[in-house]
C-alpha cells in the first residue's frame, strides 16, 4: 500500500451522542464528494484496507473552538454554506464516523466511491445552511 | 468565477492540523512553495491560504495550507484600494 494508515490517527475517546451536530463546509455535490473521498482514498488506508471518506467537524462542546459557533466562526468560516446534520442522522443513514487527527475532526466513512454511496451521503448531509459568520468582518 | 491555484477540500486536515491536498492538484505546481500565498479550495468555496510546507508522503507530495482570515472578497478589495491609492 502506498498510503498512510488512518488507524494510528484515530483518537481514543467516547463516541459523541446522536444529538451532536456535525459541520461540513459546502455546498457538496456528488461530484465534489467523489473527488474528496477519492483524495482520502489515495492518501490513506484503514487497517491496511482501502478507505473512502470525507472530513467533518463535530460540535462536541457547548462553547469554545469545538462548539457550533466556534466552528462556524473559525474552522469553516471560509464557507458561505455549511451542511449541519447530526451524528444520529448520519448513523441512521448507515455511515460511520471515525474520530481522526485533532479534536473535533472526524472522518465520515463511505463503503465505496460508487455513485449510489455518494448520493446517499449527499442526502444524509442535508441541505446546506447559511454560515452567519462568513464574511462577517465586512459588515 | 474564481480560479483556484490548488484544488482542496478545505474541510480536510491531518495530524498537523493544517488543510492538506496533493501537489498534483495545483494548476501550476511551481507556484506552490512554502510561504506562497495562494487561492485554495474550489470555485464555490475558495479561500486565501499560505503554503506551510510540501512534504513527501507514501502517496505523493502533500501540501499543507494555513487558511488566512477573511474571505477572498476582502483581499480583492484590499488590492483594489492599494492600486487605486497608488495611481
Amino acid at each position: 500500500m502506498n498510503q498512510d494508515d488512518l488507524r494510528p490517527h484515530v483518537r481514543d475517546e467516547q463516541p459523541p451522542s446522536d444529538a451532536v451536530v456535525v459541520l461540513r463546509g459546502g455546498p457538496d455535490t456528488v461530484t465534489k464528494l467523489a473527488g474528496h473521498a477519492r483524495r482520502t482514498n489515495a492518501a490513506y488506508c484503514l487497517d491496511g484496507e482501502p478507505v473512502w471518506g470525507v472530513s467533518v467537524f463535530a460540535a462536541l462542546d457547548d462553547v469554545g473552538p469545538a462548539s457550533i459557533d466556534g466552528l462556524l466562526a473559525h474552522r469553516v468560516v471560509s464557507y458561505r454554506l455549511v451542511h449541519t446534520p447530526t451524528i444520529g442522522s448520519l448513523v441512521d443513514a448507515g455511515f460511520e464516523l471515525l474520530p481522526t487527527f485533532r479534536r473535533p475532526h472526524f472522518t465520515l466513512l463511505l463503503s465505496s466511491d460508487a455513485e449510489h454511496d455518494l448520493r446517499r451521503l449527499l442526502n444524509a448531509l442535508g441541505l446546506p445552511q447559511v454560515n452567519p459568520y462568513h464574511g462577517s468582518r465586512r459588515r | 468565477m474564481v480560479t483556484v491555484d490548488i484544488t482542496a477540500d478545505l474541510n480536510d486536515e491531518d495530524e498537523t492540523g493544517f488543510v492538506w491536498t496533493f501537489l498534483d492538484e495545483a494548476r501550476d505546481p511551481s507556484l506552490i512553495s512554502p510561504g506562497a500565498i495562494v487561492v485554495a479550495g474550489d470555485a464555490d468555496a475558495p479561500a486565501v491560504a499560505e503554503v506551510v510546507d510540501v512534504v513527501d508522503k507514501p502517496a505523493g507530495k502533500v501540501v499543507h495550507l494555513r487558511l488566512l482570515p477573511g474571505v477572498i472578497e476582502d483581499y480583492e478589495a484590499l488590492i483594489r484600494r492599494a492600486l487605486t491609492s497608488a495611481s
